[in-house]
């Protein structure tokens, strides 16, 4: 039971990926996240625009129904625009311009949407908090991943800081986050499924001891 | 009239190949990845999407023209289009339900995937860059709409494929899915000589 509440707890980070598993939320990581400064500027209003949301969205009543709430979840994530763009501005405004488009549809992503309807909204509220916070760290975890390999890759820097000599320029264009998050996503699977088979391996080891 | 006939084209051309929404731009991936592993699902989705892209962009031209020339214009515009699309979406719904209620109980779980999505909002919000008129908003939400159709077409014919015992487990559906959808985005900026700036 508690290894069973301990991997639920830990859904969102791999097996459940937003990004590598799921792909519920695949646009500014394919096309946006060629640097790091990107992605930590994606991951900002990710968690801005879509955490409190998911918070706030819990108070509206399931009386009414789901063709009318998913307008008011997504009119709740666009008024959560407004903050984070004016944060964003303020603290990288060259970057938040360059990757708007990918904070501004950020209001109509599946983990909002279609999440919140088969898992967030069926748990009770402080377990909720917590496992929304999970699966954002597993969006923030594919957004560095990819924002990582492609800035060094492409420019040959972290953050902006010389590292090397860049080595292949062709990693910030679409296609290659295309096949970059494909491998990803293979990789993740291969470690997820991997990680089954060690649960239930000491599992099968510690019944055995018993 | 010829003019505005010839950019509409044009716009609808370059939203289709150029700008494809889901080859260049990735908005949407994951419901054309979706709608693309059933034929049927293909022409609603593509309907759908086409029909809210287009009403949508000439919904959206007026408020573009009054807010977005402001500084911060552009802060509400999430709230003004989700509005734009919403109205949209439940007017849409209301017809269905009054003219066509067999369609209507079909299709009410998963209209909202078809319209809040990526691609149509994808749409708006691109529309102020390369819009230029309101023959221009028209024609580009019509070209993302068929644009989207072009990239579930192409999934639908490679899905078998895609997730054939051929295939390494590991990589079988999504992940070679993603792999396969970068190899045309490939092809595309090849044949076109054109990659978004990002």
């Amino acid at each position: 039971m508690g290894n069973n509440n301990r991997s639920f707890a830990y859904d969102g980070l791999f097996r459940q990926n937003v990004v590598l598993a799921g792909g519920f939320v695949t646009a500014p990581v394919i096309v946006a996240c060629t640097t790091m400064e990107r992605s930590l500027v994606l991951v900002i209003s990710f968690f801005m625009i879509t955490y409190l949301s998911i918070l706030t969205c819990k108070f509206i009543p399931k009386k009414i129904a789901y063709m009318f709430r998913i307008v008011l979840y997504t009119i709740v994530a666009a008024a959560y625009f407004i903050p984070t763009a004016l944060l964003l501005n303020i603290l990288f405004p060259d970057t938040t311009n360059s990757v708007l488009l990918y904070i501004e549809i950020t209001i109509v992503n599946s983990l909002l949407l279609a999440k919140t309807e088969s898992r967030f909204y069926l748990i009770p509220y402080r377990k909720m908090i917590t496992d929304a916070l999970v699966y954002i760290a597993g969006y923030a975890l594919a957004a560095f991943a990819v924002g990582f390999i492609r800035e060094l890759l492409a420019y040959g820097t972290l953050f902006g800081f010389k590292i090397c000599t860049a080595i292949m320029p062709a990693a910030r264009s679409t296609f290659f986050g295309f096949v970059l998050v494909g491998l990803l996503a293979a990789a993740c699977r291969a470690g997820s499924g991997y990680r089954k088979k060690d649960s239930r391996l000491a599992v099968f080891k510690f019944k055995k001891e018993r | 009239m010829a003019e505005v006939f010839a950019r509409m084209v044009s716009l609808i051309m370059i939203a289709v190949f150029t700008q494809n929404a889901v080859f260049d731009r990735a908005l949407d991936a994951n419901v054309a990845i979706y709608a693309s592993r059933k034929t049927s699902h293909i022409m609603g989705f593509a309907i759908c999407i086409t029909v809210m892209t287009t009403l949508a962009s000439a919904a959206a031209y007026p408020f573009d023209l009054m807010l977005l020339s402001s500084k911060y214009g552009y802060l509400f515009m999430p709230l003004i289009y989700t509005g734009i699309v919403s109205v949209l979406y439940l007017l849409g719904l209301f017809i269905l339900w009054r003219v066509f209620p067999k369609v209507f109980y079909k299709v009410k779980k998963y209209a909202h995937l078809a319209v809040f999505n990526c691609a149509v909002f994808g749409a708006l919000f691109l529309n102020y860059n390369y819009g230029k008129g309101f023959a221009g908003y028209v024609g580009y939400g019509f070209g993302t709409g068929a644009g989207f159709f072009l990239a579930c077409f192409l999934l639908n014919v490679a899905h078998e494929r895609l997730n054939s015992e051929k295939i390494p487990k590991v990589f079988r559906g999504y992940p070679i899915t993603l792999v396969f959808i970068g190899i045309i985005s490939l092809a595309l900026n090849v044949l076109v000589g054109y990659t978004a700036e990002f």
